[in-house]
């Protein structure tokens, strides 16, 4: 059982077709798929990401408003953002939402994708119902819960000893609760899916060993499961940021950025500099500084964790 | 073997190149524009209004020999849509637009065609049209819009029964209204209904008294460049209102969780839990979309009460004067362009327009009343926006586009207190006004 998990079988298989090869060229011995199986996504990815994004680098230094030719302008958008409040409040507001993202859906996601890696009873159509947030679109979540949080005909109506007056949008702290909230209920399925994939993979071995030595269910938990999901965890965390630092149609139609500027992240003020103002220039310089942030956090989380090295931490299993 | 291996790699390389082909050529697919088909492209917004510019355009094809077009952008996306195409070879012939701002930056790229000659040689192009009207798309004394829909000013609604339950009757003057609000509140009811959520609701209220206050010249100073006009002392008496209106309790405290789009507005005075609301008139045929029985029995309607000493006159309205045709500089086809706006006069545009609701801004408009859904809302309408001395478009659209998001950050943050009188007019003096 042990000797099936060490050796991987994805590699064998390739291995033996290039054995077969008559000319026994080099690319035959490394056995690695030739590069003619990158030219879609390669060309994909240059061509929705890679040039879009040097056409934008080049817009954050014109002036266009989508009439006429560009003109060139310099470090004109880059001074006016920097000196921008609003742009500078944005980005602590992107910043903190995407550290409540990660803070709430962390620990509700491993204990839901550990909790869904057993095989107890009605797991399954438990787990089928957690995960149908999932399924449903951004844009329908926002929608659905602004109906549901309307102070006189939704939820706090009902509720007035918890909401109050149910104004939840109208003020900056429970406007920002009500994003975290909301992200948190799509996307936390998708981080449990993570964990009950990891949380499968770890060998039961490890649990039988812990138990003959008498641990109990929490120290299997805190010793053998959280040390097993650690790059699970950096995974969903990588993908926490990311999502977080890129949100949009939560603000969008959850609060418009508002009561006044209080929920305008930077990605929203983006849209709103380019598509709403069209002054393409400045959304530009915004959309390029999200884009170098999000690589720069993301580069450091994976130096931080270790998570490059990819070290195995089944010590002593096999 | 290695034939084999390599024809799912030429399969692959060439369903990529097939796709990029096929997306790259969706960007040139909606065709139309004034590359010379020999027919005039007419770009409209996209919605149930539709039937009557396909109608229109019909009409027109019967007799002319150079045929129209109609192209539709589906609702939302419509300014971005026309913005990225109108300067390229796929631009429209004539296209539809809100007037004031949203064509302003046209007119400074010079990509717009003045009306004043096809109006030279038909007069009727301006005065078969209501003169308050007409001036919304006049940009810089010339003008480039002629009016292709029906008008939506801005008008007080109130729920007859709650009024009446509260002791209150419809408000003609401020006070009154401010009677009305502490009556009201004293009988557990929302005072007034405000979509604070989505932002331009709020602004309505700025619009209406700063124009009873100032009369429209000191909103036309500004938009002209005049900073100095949102600090006159008027600037800050319409402030000092709309602040002791809001501290009174007139729209409750949540009214910035609650949205007029999502219906969560309407049905406040719908059900009985609000007064009033300030709203454009299709807030008529929305209540009679969502709340068929109110809407026929209790749902009553007037102007905005008077500001006694304010140099506004009484009958000054604003909202949305009407939607405009505009025509491109570079059209082929001018005079075929002329003759198509002819049409936009016509008793046969009027009927249509009345017949799915809409209240077109023509002279002979008065002929039609009797035949709308709802006459005496039609001919109240009529009447209040013929003999407006001023119909002042709705800021939001009389500033170009750019300037949209941050007059609505302004009006929901003085509501709530986040900005301060001064706060408020540092705002607006820092608006793009071109």
């Amino acid at each position: 059982m042990t000797t099936q998990i060490t050796s991987p079988p994805p590699t064998a298989e390739p291995r033996k077709r290039a054995r077969r090869r008559p000319d026994g060229s080099y690319t035959a011995k490394v056995a690695r798929p030739g590069f003619g199986w990158a030219v879609p996504a390669t060309v994909f990815f240059a061509l929705f990401a890679i040039v879009p994004l040097i056409a934008v680098a080049v817009l954050s230094f014109m002036s266009w408003n989508g009439l006429g030719s560009p003109e060139f302008v310099g470090m004109d958008n880059w001074t006016r953002i920097a000196d921008d409040p609003v742009m500078i409040n944005s980005i602590w507001l992107t910043l903190l939402l995407t550290a409540l993202g990660v803070i709430i859906q962390t620990p509700l996601s491993i204990l839901l994708g550990v909790w869904a890696a057993g095989n107890q009873r009605n797991r399954a159509v438990l787990s089928a119902i957690y995960f149908i947030p999932l399924l449903l679109s951004s844009t329908a979540v926002s929608v659905l819960w602004r109906a549901l949080l309307d102070p006189n005909f939704g939820i706090p109506a009902r509720a007035t000893w918890l909401f109050g007056d149910g104004n939840l949008f109208g003020k900056q702290a429970t406007a920002i609760g009500v994003l975290a909230f909301v992200s948190a209920w799509q996307f936390t399925p998708l981080h449990t899916l993570i964990y009950q994939g990891a949380a499968r993979a770890i060998p039961q071995v490890l649990y039988q060993a812990a138990e003959i030595d008498g641990a109990g269910r929490y120290r299997q938990f805190f010793h053998i499961t959280l040390p097993q999901l650690r790059n699970s965890i950096i995974t969903s965390m990588i993908l926490m940021i990311v999502g977080g630092l890129t949100t949009f149609e939560t603000v969008l139609i959850l609060t418009q950025g508002g009561p006044g500027t209080d929920t305008t992240i930077s990605a929203y003020y983006m849209y709103q500099k380019a598509f709403k103002g069209f002054d393409f220039g400045a959304g530009a310089a915004i959309a390029l500084a999200l884009v170098v942030a999000a690589t720069i956090i993301s580069l450091i989380v994976v130096k931080v964790s270790g998570y490059d090295k990819m070290r195995s931490d089944m010590e002593g299993v096999s | 073997m290695k034939t084999r291996a390599r024809l799912p790699r030429l399969v692959a390389c060439g369903a990529t190149l097939a796709l990029a082909l096929t997306l790259s050529a969706c960007g040139d697919g909606n065709g139309g524009g004034s590359s010379d088909d020999g027919k005039i492209h007419v770009l409209v917004y996209g919605d149930a209004g539709n039937k009557v510019e396909k109608q229109i355009v019909d009409t027109f094809n019967k007799t002319s020999k150079v045929k129209a077009v109609l192209d539709t952008i589906p609702g939302a996306d419509y300014q971005q849509k026309l913005q990225t195409i109108i300067s390229t070879p796929n631009a429209p012939d004539i296209f539809y637009n809100w007037g004031g701002g949203s064509i302003q930056p046209f007119v400074k790229a010079d990509l717009l065609l003045p009306l004043d000659d096809f109006i030279r040689k038909d007069p009727h192009l301006k005065d078969q049209f209501l003169p308050s009207v007409f001036n919304s798309a006049v940009v810089d004394g010339k003008a480039y819009g002629i009016p292709m829909r029906g008008t939506q000013p801005v008008l007080l609604f109130n729920n007859k029964k709650v009024l009446k339950d509260a002791g209150v009757e419809p408000p003609k003057t401020w006070d009154e209204l401010l009677d009305a609000v502490k009556k009201l509140k004293a009988s557990g009811v929302t005072p007034i209904a405000l979509g604070g959520g989505d932002q331009w609701p709020t602004l309505m209220w700025f619009e209406y008294l700063y124009d009873r206050i100032a009369g429209p010249g000191l909103f036309e100073k500004a938009l002209g460049g005049d900073k100095e006009a949102w600090n006159s002392a008027d600037s800050k008496k319409a402030l000092s209102m709309l602040r002791e209106l809001v501290d009174a309790g007139a729209f409750g405290k949540n009214y910035d969780s609650v949205k007029y789009t999502n219906g969560a507005s309407p049905a406040l005075v719908a059900q009985g839990k609000a007064g009033f609301e300030l709203m454009g008139s299709w807030y008529y045929s929305q209540q009679l979309e969502d709340a068929k029985e109110f809407a026929g029995k209790d749902l009553g309607y007037t102007t905005f009460p008077t500001v006694p000493g304010g140099k506004g006159e009484p009958g000054n309205v604003v909202g949305n004067t009407n939607n405009f045709y505009s025509v491109l500089k570079k059209t082929k086809h001018p005079e075929a362009a002329a003759e198509f706006l002819k049409l936009m006069y016509s008793d046969e545009f009027v009927k249509a327009q009345m017949a799915i609701g809409n209240l077109p801004t023509t002279t002979n408009t008065e002929k039609f009343l009797d035949t709308a859904a709802s006459p005496d809302y039609a001919r109240f309408q009529y009447d209040l926006v013929a003999k407006a001395p001023s119909f002042q478009l709705s800021w939001d659209q009389a500033y170009p586009p750019s300037a949209i998001t941050p007059i609505h950050q302004a009006v929901q943050q003085f509501f709530n207190g986040q900005l301060d009188e001064d706060g408020f007019i540092k705002a607006m003096q820092a608006l793009p006004t071109e």
